[in-house]
């Protein structure tokens, strides 16, 4: 494609677009879909043609548009009326009320509230065309600025230039670590080497966390963008990406994407008539949560197990086949070409002075409303979870807010003032992570999470490293223990000692933060762990001392 | 007591005449990843991808053939192999059914779901029904937590379960032979 080609088809593309009078966004992500939003955009294509509306009326199935617990979602013309929970009997009310800019008064129950705080208080940046752009055409995406970014950086910014604007608009790794993207950047752009690569960690696998799919289903074209941004910024021209197969519908959309992209010669050789040449090939995972880990990522590329490896020598320098590799996640690419487009300064006047921009994040569990909120870096959690989230459903009373997964910590309520940036949640003992949020009620034992996420970390621990392969089992089975009230007051001290040594020793991220979730719960919770213990001891000691034909029988093993 | 050693030299399993990499699947791998990476050794997963997708597991037999192709040792392939949840070393049903385990889905009822399907079917997780319809297997987050409890039937999302419809839902699905996108030709 040529450099005049973009806007130009940009043009064609909006002008086909405002032919239409009216454009019916149906939700068609994941958690949509599995509600039978397809059925949804098959009964208005039906309903279209039989009432002869095809010219004013185009059907187009688009990205996620945050309430995905109110799901299927349908969003008329760019925003607004929305509706929610709408089934395919719900459709013909809908085209009827088509030229209301108020929607269908008869579907006032279906009406989401644009203004509530769930929208109002988002701010979106890396979600920006979610919902509103046609995913799988990318002649659509075309006409709402994607690879804009990209021919301006390959026009008019040298390599270095752009690795200066990531610095200054102090972006940092959206994966969880919070590593400057701009410092990662140089460090490849300075090294050696006859090949680079660039590599997109899509490998999200941390229990509640959902936001790289709904990029990669929803904008695939923003990734593809930011990864050619990326390869000409560190001087790469093979680029991977690297997504779970648990994710087919984000495999289809990525696959799409690229063809398109390659069919219209925004990938391949020569880009815009400039030098830069640029591949992507999608690699599938295959069911292991430690390939997420950077150096199991480049090992299970090659073929083989995915385990981790020391660290330095860092993928920066020597990563997939020996050669420099950039890793980003999902989140941090999709980031790249609104900073291009906007500027670094305005990227960076959102947040904290120490975390720029904005973050997505999966908001679930015991809240009113779930799904997926992007918000500026340093609101607060109780923001989160009171006003964007509407608070913790009537009766019950809110208890904590895990954030990070598994490799995070469990928040409790007079942690809730502070700030969401990445120093502030690691003070506190938790982290940013990849951006799930849990809300937990007062039905919610902390034992019992703390045991949930350790078995997960158990199952899915590679084995290379002992703390982390014997550590996570021992950490669990003391947990089993003591939820099953047969542990004792000693077994807690040996709990932190056993959680402080896995930590320190393990060999990658799994292992090192591992035990976060049960140190955080016993800081913050211990009163959970006491209750279990002192019930177990009082149930002992009463089937000790009643009649003997009571039938209870009790574990004598127990505290061993 | 003697040790029981296992004589690797004699044919260990029922050998089939009929290669499990067939010309074709070569023939994909062959022009599709190996120009792309420095050794053949790289193209090991999307190899495996394309047999898991073919015949619904990994024989024995097609981890030798895949050591051959790809000129590394049987050990290699099996160390890389049996590391991945997804590649299993033993047949599924029709239909594999993967629940969700993750914190969203447990707190809402995952394991309702089993429990039922334990009733109505008579299989744990990893386990096939007898007329060979349905495996069963509990996976890591689906990434649909706000659709928790979920679950997906081949490579269909279910999500919003409830444990008696996902089982009747589980007992309507069509019998082999009009079952779409199932594997095993």
């Amino acid at each position: 494609m040529k450099p005049e080609d973009l806007a130009s088809l940009a043009d064609k593309q909006r002008a086909i677009n405002a032919a239409c009078k009216h454009r019916i966004g149906v939700c068609t992500e994941s958690g949509c879909v599995s509600s039978q939003s397809d059925q949804i955009a098959a009964k208005f294509n039906e309903l279209v043609k039989s009432r002869g509306l095809q010219k004013d009326v185009r059907v187009v199935g688009v990205g996620c548009m945050g309430l995905c617990g109110n799901g299927p979602m349908v969003k008329i013309d760019d925003g607004a009326p929305m509706y929610q929970n709408v089934t395919p009997e719900h459709c013909a009310a809908i085209l009827d009320g088509l030229d209301s800019p108020l929607g269908n008064p008869q579907l006032r129950h279906l009406l989401c509230d644009l203004n509530q705080p769930f929208f109002r208080r988002q701010k979106l940046v890396v979600r920006s065309n979610s919902g509103l752009i046609d995913p799988e055409d990318i002649n659509d995406c075309i006409a709402h600025g994607a690879y804009e970014s990209l021919l301006k950086v390959l026009t008019e910014l040298s390599p270095t230039d752009v690795i200066n604007q990531i610095t200054l608009s102090g972006l940092r790794g959206r994966g969880g670590a919070g590593f400057p993207t701009g410092l990662k950047w140089s460090t490849v752009a300075k090294a050696g080497g006859p090949s680079k690569f660039v590599i997109c960690n899509g490998d999200e696998g941390d229990p509640g966390a959902f936001m790289d799919r709904s990029v990669m289903e929803g904008d695939p074209h923003r990734v593809i963008e930011g990864m050619a941004i990326a390869a000409y910024a560190v001087g790469a021209d093979h680029g991977v990406i690297y997504v779970r197969a648990e994710y087919p519908l984000a495999v289809k959309r990525l696959t799409r994407a690229i063809n398109q992209a390659m069919r219209h010669e925004l990938l391949g050789n020569s880009l815009f008539g400039t030098r830069f040449n640029f591949n992507i090939e999608i690699r599938l995972g295959a069911g292991a949560f430690v390939c997420g880990e950077e150096t199991a990522l480049i090992a299970s590329v090659e073929g083989n197990r995915g385990v981790p490896r020391p660290r330095p020598p860092y993928p920066a320098n020597s990563g997939l086949y020996g050669c420099p590799t950039l890793i980003n996640n999902v989140e941090t690419y999709a980031t790249i070409a609104p900073i291009i487009r906007e500027g670094a300064a305005w990227f960076a006047a959102i947040g904290t002075a120490k975390s720029k921009g904005t973050k997505i994040f999966a908001l679930t569990g015991a809240v009113q409303n779930t799904g997926l909120i992007e918000v500026p870096m340093g609101i607060s959690l109780r923001d989160i979870v009171f006003d964007l989230g509407g608070g913790v459903p009537a009766g019950r009373t809110f208890k904590a807010i895990q954030t990070g997964g598994p490799s995070g910590g469990c928040i409790c309520g007079q942690n809730l003032d502070i700030p969401l940036d990445y120093e502030s949640l690691a003070a506190i003992g938790s982290i940013m992570g990849s951006g799930g949020m849990i809300v937990m009620d007062d039905t919610s034992n902390m034992v019992d999470v703390a045991r949930f996420f350790m078995e997960f970390c158990m199952s899915e621990s590679c084995g290379k490293c002992v703390p982390c392969r014997v550590g996570t089992w021992q950490i669990h089975h003391l947990l089993d223990r003591i939820y099953k009230g047969h542990g004792a007051p000693e077994d807690l001290v040996l709990l932190k000692e056993l959680c402080e040594m896995v930590k320190a020793t393990s060999l990658c991220g799994l292992g090192q933060s591992a035990p976060n979730p049960v140190l955080s719960t016993l800081r913050n919770f211990e009163s959970d762990y006491l209750a279990l213990i002192e019930k177990g001891r009082a149930d002992r000691e009463a089937a000790l001392s009643g009649p003997h034909d009571s039938g209870t029988t009790v574990p004598l093993e127990v505290i061993s | 007591m003697a040790w029981l050693v296992e004589d690797r030299l004699k044919p260990y399993r029922a050998k089939r005449a009929e290669a499990y990499l067939t010309p074709e699947i070569k023939k994909l791998v062959s022009e599709k990843y190996f120009p792309r990476y420095p050794t053949k050794h790289a193209a090991l997963l999307p190899l495996f991808h394309i047999i898991m997708h073919e015949y619904g597991y990994i024989a024995e037999q097609a981890i030798d053939e895949a050591a051959d192709f790809l000129e590394i040792t049987r050990a290699q392939v099996q160390d890389a192999v049996s590391f991945y949840e997804e590649f299993r070393l033993t047949p599924s049903g029709e239909y594999v059914v993967n629940v969700c385990r993750s914190i969203a889905c447990e707190l809402c009822g995952h394991k309702d779901i089993i429990e039922k399907i334990r009733t109505v079917f008579g299989i744990d997780p990893g386990e096939t029904t007898a007329d060979n319809k349905i495996t069963l297997f509990e996976v890591e987050c689906l990434g649909a937590c706000e659709q928790a409890p979920c679950a997906l039937i081949n490579e269909d999302l279910h999500g919003c379960l409830k444990a008696d419809d996902f089982a009747v839902r589980l007992q309507q699905l069509p019998a082999a032979a009009s079952n779409g996108h199932g594997h095993r030709h």
